[in-house]
């Protein structure tokens, strides 16, 4: 079998890619995922959709893919619980809140509605918070979240009904290799003869950079995150805290979903859960959110975070190897920014160059020159 | 403090009990952590007389066997919280939720024994979420532990061996059964459970289902319909029956949450249940400090369920302190083995041996006894045709005329020489099987096991015969209370001719969906629709409809999910993935984490 | 109708039990102590313990606190199984309709 393109990984970012170069025209193409789709990050994710970043490369692709998921549902055929509520960001230090009062300036610039509120503006408009010693809110109306099984899905069989192929429990266990350029690949269904390989495969990005003899400088790590019962819908937007490390959204079905971060977690692919992590939550969460007291905890899984040095994604080609593809690293926001990145690496693929974002500070080779950390992350 | 234990055992029932039993014998210190509101699992709410043999309770009450081997746990030490749910098994700890005190918190034990035993699987049928569509273990816990009873007048849907249950449980508490309805060609359960209900003019019809409930805001009756051997109905054949109550009894499927979360691996093998985990004949898992006992390894028997605890209770034992208790262990087996051997165990035998777990058949003897033995002679008629593992018909008869033969599989068989009509095996048999019949010169006169309010001497009944139906009119002679028991003889005067049909009596005074997911109200339709639409994995649908992402955990639906992927698929459901089985195993309250916390911080 | 079952002639009869009050959409209802909401419920003939967003009825199903069929609201708390708390004197119980409110 011989396909143009092949992608390695049926997350929202390998279907979102397939998914743009269908719209292009390139119908030559095939999805393999090893399990099932969404199977990976995307299907354990917070589905939030953030445009306030701390660097300029984030905001921009954010911004752009919010101008996609607006049209998500007319241009791409399936309702994902979009849902403009806003994202609530809460500090809890003066350093952070100079920083974020530096943030929204660079923001504004690129044009994003955001407001400054004091606590006590937060107490008045959200009365179900306890604004204990918070010293500075942001919020963005435009910022929101989705559900992003259904936006995987949604990706994927529009890019079926086109006619590219996804392979589901179809694992890539090498990469042909013939005079600097990739001939194909070797996957537990067969081997596949492919002009273009895209490396979409999220925590195990380093794994498929080994195959190609390619050094990815990604690292995987466990986020835990969990959902509680259902309650009447009354909090539409995001609340999230970095100083704080929480987030916390409430699905439109009423369960609400929330998690934290963990310095102490090693690297590496782990599936399980702890209960540190939710004796952790629900004592900081209750004295925020007094309303999760009585609420139950339903359900607690894990997914990775593929972490990239300075959190931002690697995007681009490699210098390598010129067939290769990679769009990796996304760390905790590879959701909301997989419309812009997906049409981005269409793009690449397709005209040979990006039309609509600049993705090429994002590049495996930027770490050559140093990093600039991105610092609004959980 | 994370608290710690030697032995963690999680569940009450007989598995679990037996379980600690063998480990506190040998001084180590054991906790029993379940959820209930009694210790004993499912033996609280059966009044039943269990099969067996006497070793492990036979002919004794459920209830009662509950409480004896709980008595026997604490006199060793075994230390109990009840009311307490393990709600996960994570990467740090075991967690444990006390309701009464809304607590959370995590404990440590160097062995693991997991006894969790089933979970009631769910059908659906149009408007089946109706207040009225009770699963069997409800209507129970409900009428023997609550004693309220949920409806006047029932249907039941299964004639396995707990849908025959508690079909005679109802009618012990004084409700209707108006039908029992069986998808199959014949009985699943034990003849002599069918034959107790059916001689009480319950019908159980085979080749039946259930289609439909009636009513808007509860149920008020049921549409019946045959079902052609794929088990789907046949058009036309549809019967509406006025019931208040449909009780589902179609099945159980081992409760392998917390397996799966210890890391045990996990298989379907449809001839244990579901999915189970594989464990060894030392009831080890695939992981080496947790073993598994009862339902949760295969669904079977309380019998079973109670030997299997301690072969997985001593094995820990023996860990702990090195001592060698092979002997114990042996033993165990080799009961174990007795048990397995009749045909009732043929599934579970081949599925054991899925796991390298071997267990012989055979034995013991097949042939039914034609003798009935000299005519007007007061004596035994049994009515035990099917080789179960039951034998107390030949350990309680004084005079040793009963002999069940081979092993305790065998088809019981009546030495007339011996016997005396002294009626102590009619007031043991557990499945209310054995008869005293005597022709006199003018009447015959039958002794019947009976477990309902007692007749009047000389009171004037209707006879009725095996099904139920009314063959004539008697007298009562006289009552036998049998007040320890519970199981009573009425002898009764019925006409001659009649010794071999009366085998009961009584006074004289005379949208509209398929529902599979019911947390989030996710129809059959629907997920066909998402199967052709090609969702065909658990976890793609899940996503894809929240089927199974409610409070229930997926414990209603991820089986009917999986079985209707593997019906559009063609893909059998050991093929399919099962999903993951993620914790907690119910919803905890934040403020129970919360407290659970601080205070083991004191 | 009563639906306790008061004898039995295996279970025997019932022990004595001390009767408290509760609430039940307003109404005034007795109940044994020792009940769960759902058996007060029931012998008090109502089946009917809440409905479902699409506004389908809803009683208790499974009866150990597995299946969340049986949601009431206590007190003002929703999501609270009728099937597994036990029933107090005042204690004030309403259908639940759909989700539940916040409460803080
Ligand atoms: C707890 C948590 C919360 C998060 N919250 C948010 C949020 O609120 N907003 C947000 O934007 N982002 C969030 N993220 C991050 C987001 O989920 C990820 O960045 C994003 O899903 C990455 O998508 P992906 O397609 O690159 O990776 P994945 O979804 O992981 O997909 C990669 C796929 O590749 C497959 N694969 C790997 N190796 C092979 C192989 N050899 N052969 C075949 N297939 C292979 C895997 O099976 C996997 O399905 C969160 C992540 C976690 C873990
Ligand atoms: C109606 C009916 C009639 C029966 N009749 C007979 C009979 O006549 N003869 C016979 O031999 N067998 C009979 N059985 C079968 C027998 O009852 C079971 O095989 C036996 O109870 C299995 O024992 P177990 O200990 O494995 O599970 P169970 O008895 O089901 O006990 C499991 C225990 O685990 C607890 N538990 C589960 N999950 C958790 C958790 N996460 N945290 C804490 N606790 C938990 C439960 O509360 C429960 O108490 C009958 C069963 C039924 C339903
Ligand atoms: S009636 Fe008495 S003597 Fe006869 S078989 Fe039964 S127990 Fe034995
Ligand atoms: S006749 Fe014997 S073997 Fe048969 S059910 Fe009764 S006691 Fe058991
Ligand atoms: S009836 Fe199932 S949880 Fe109450």
């Amino acid at each position: 079998m011989k396909y143009k393109v092949c992608i390695i990984g049926g997350g929202v970012i390998g279907t979102a890619i397939a998914y743009f170069l269908g719209k292009m025209g390139e119908t030559s193409v095939a999805i393999f995922e090893k399990r099932y789709l969404s199977s990976g990050a995307t299907g354990r994710c917070g589905g939030g959709i953030r445009q306030q970043w701390s660097t300029e490369a984030n905001v921009k692709l954010a911004m752009r893919s919010v101008e996609f998921f607006k049209k998500f549902k007319e241009e791409v055929g399936m309702d994902i619980e979009y849902k403009q509520g806003g994202y609530l960001l809460l500090s809890y230090s003066e350093e952070e809140a100079e920083q974020f009062e530096k943030n929204v300036k660079m923001q504004r610039e690129q044009g994003l509605e955001v407001e400054i509120l004091s606590p006590k503006m937060v107490k008045e408009r959200y009365p179900y918070i306890n604004t204990d010693g918070v010293v500075l809110a942001t919020f963005c109306p435009t910022d929101g979240h989705a559900n992003p099984h259904k936006t995987t899905f949604g990706y994927a069989k529009a890019a079926e009904s086109k006619g590219i192929n996804i392979y589901t429990h179809t694992e890539v266990n090498g990469i042909d290799i013939e005079n600097g350029k990739i001939k194909g690949i070797q996957t537990s269904r067969g081997y596949f003869e492919c002009d273009v390989l895209v490396n979409a495969a999220g925590a195990w990005s380093k794994e498929i950079g080994k195959m190609a003899g390619i050094d990815f400088p990604t690292e995987s790590y466990r986020h835990q995150i969990f959902v509680t019962e259902p309650l009447k819908y009354f909090f539409p937007f995001m609340a999230i805290s970095f100083s704080g490390n929480f987030y916390i959204r409430q699905a439109l079905h009423g369960q609400f979903i929330m998690g934290q971060g963990d310095k102490d977690e090693k690297p590496g692919i782990n599936e399980n859960v702890t209960f540190k992590f939710e004796k952790e939550m629900a004592k900081k969460m209750v004295k925020i959110f007094p309303f999760l007291n009585n609420l139950r905890i339903l359900r607690h899984w894990s997914g990775e975070y593929n972490m990239s040095p300075d959190a931002q994604p690697i995007l681009g080609k490699s210098s390598e190897i010129e067939n290769f593809y990679y769009a990796i690293g996304f760390s905790g926001h590879g959701f909301m920014l997989a419309p812009a990145v997906g049409e981005a690496i269409a793009e690449m693929i397709v005209f040979g160059k990006t039309l609509h974002s600049d993705i090429s500070y994002l590049d495996k080779e930027r770490f050559k020159k140093g990093i600039i950390q991105e610092k609004n992350v959980v | 403090m994370v608290k710690k234990v030697q032995a963690l055992v999680i569940g009450a029932g007989p598995a679990g009990l037996c379980g600690a039993i063998a480990i506190a014998e040998s001084g180590v210190d054991v906790l029993v952590v379940d959820e209930g509101i009694k210790p004993g699992g499912q033996l609280p709410k059966q009044t039943h007389k269990f099969f067996g043999h006497e070793g492990f309770f036979a002919s004794t009450r459920g209830f009662e066997i509950g409480e004896i081997l709980y008595q026997k746990a604490i006199d060793l030490g075994v230390k109990f919280q009840m009311k307490t749910t393990v709600s996960g098994i994570y990467e740090d700890g075991i967690v444990v939720y006390e309701r009464d005190n809304e607590k959370a918190y995590d404990i440590n034990a160097d062995f693991l024994l997991i006894a969790t035993g089933a979970s009631e699987r769910f059908i659906s049928f149009k408007k089946n979420f109706l207040p009225g569509v009770y699963g069997a273990g409800a209507v129970q816990t409900l009428m023997n532990q609550y004693r309220v009873l949920p409806g006047q007048d029932f249907l039941i849907v299964g004639a396995g061996n707990i849908g025959l249950i508690v079909a005679y449980q109802l009618l012990q508490a004084g409700a209707n059964v108006k039908a029992i309805v069986e998808a199959s060609d014949k009985v699943g359960g034990y003849l002599v459970h069918a034959n107790k209900v059916k001689r009480m003019g319950v019908p159980i019809l085979l080749k039946h289902t259930i289609v439909e409930a009636i009513g808007e805001e509860k149920v008020r009756g049921a549409v019946i319909s045959e079902v052609d051997e794929r088990f789907k109905p046949i058009k036309g054949t549809e019967k509406e029956l006025v019931v208040d109550t449909i009780c589902l009894a179609v099945g159980l499927q081992p409760s392998v949450e917390l397996a799966a979360q210890a890391g045990a691996k996990i298989e379907y093998i449809p001839e244990l249940g579901g999915y189970v985990p594989f464990r060894d004949e030392n009831m080890k898992t695939s992981v080496d400090n947790v073993y598994i006992a009862g339902d949760l390894a295969s669904i079977e028997e309380a019998s079973t369920a109670m030997i299997e605890g301690y072969i997985a209770g001593y094995n820990i034992a023996q860990k702990i302190t090195g001592k060698d208790l092979s002997e114990k262990i042996n033993k165990m087996k080799k009961e174990l083995e007795e048990f397995r051997k009749g045909p009732f165990s043929t599934k579970v035998r081949n599925g054991l041996k899925k796991f390298g777990v071997n267990f012989p058949e055979g034995g013991f003897r097949t042939e039914k006894q034609e003798n009935t033995g000299p005519t007007g002679k007061l004596r035994v008629k049994i009515e035990c045709p099917q080789n179960i593992p039951c034998n107390p018909c030949e350990t309680s008869c004084p005079t040793g005329a009963i002999s069940v033969g081979g092993n305790i599989n065998g088809i019981p068989h009546v030495d007339y020489e011996k016997c005396i009509g002294c009626g102590v095996c009619v007031m043991k048999c557990p499945g209310l099987a054995i008869f005293l019949i005597q022709e006199q010169e003018k009447y015959s006169i039958i002794g019947i096991p009976y477990e309902f309010e007692l007749p009047e001497i000389n009171e004037k009944v209707l006879l009725q015969n095996k099904n139920g139906e009314i063959v004539g009119e008697g007298e009562v002679e006289k009552v036998v209370r049998n007040n320890r028991g519970k199981t009573h003889i009425v002898f009764l005067k019925i006409p001659k001719g009649l010794e071999n049909e009366v085998r009961h009596f009584s006074k004289i005074s005379l949208e509209d969906e398929e529902i599979v997911c019911r947390c989030e109200e996710v129809t059959r339709s629907k997920i066909e629709e998402a199967i052709d639409n090609g969702f065909t994995d658990f976890e793609e649908l899940r996503r894809y409809l929240r089927i199974s992402m409610g409070p229930c955990g997926g414990r209603v639906c991820r089986l009917q999910t999986l079985s209707i992927i593997s019906m559009k698929t063609g893909i059998p459901i050991s093929e399919l993935e099962p999903g993951r089985f993620r914790p907690p195993t119910i919803p905890i309250p934040f403020k129970a984490i919360i407290k659970g916390d601080e205070e083991n911080e004191i | 109708m009563p639906r306790r079952v008061a004898s039995h002639p295996i279970l025997g009869k019932m022990e004595e039990k001390q009767e408290i009050e509760f609430e039940f959409e307003g109404q005034r209802l007795k109940a044994l102590k020792g009940d769960t909401i759902a058996s007060a419920l029931i012998d008090n003939g109502i089946d009917i313990f809440g409905f479902t967003d699409s506004g389908k009825p809803r009683g208790f199903f499974c009866a150990i606190g597995k299946c969340s069929s049986c949601l009431v609201i206590v007190n003002g708390v929703p999501n609270i199984r009728a099937c597994i708390t036990l029933v107090e004197n005042g204690m004030k119980v309403e259908r639940q309709k759909g989700k539940g409110n916040p409460v803080w």
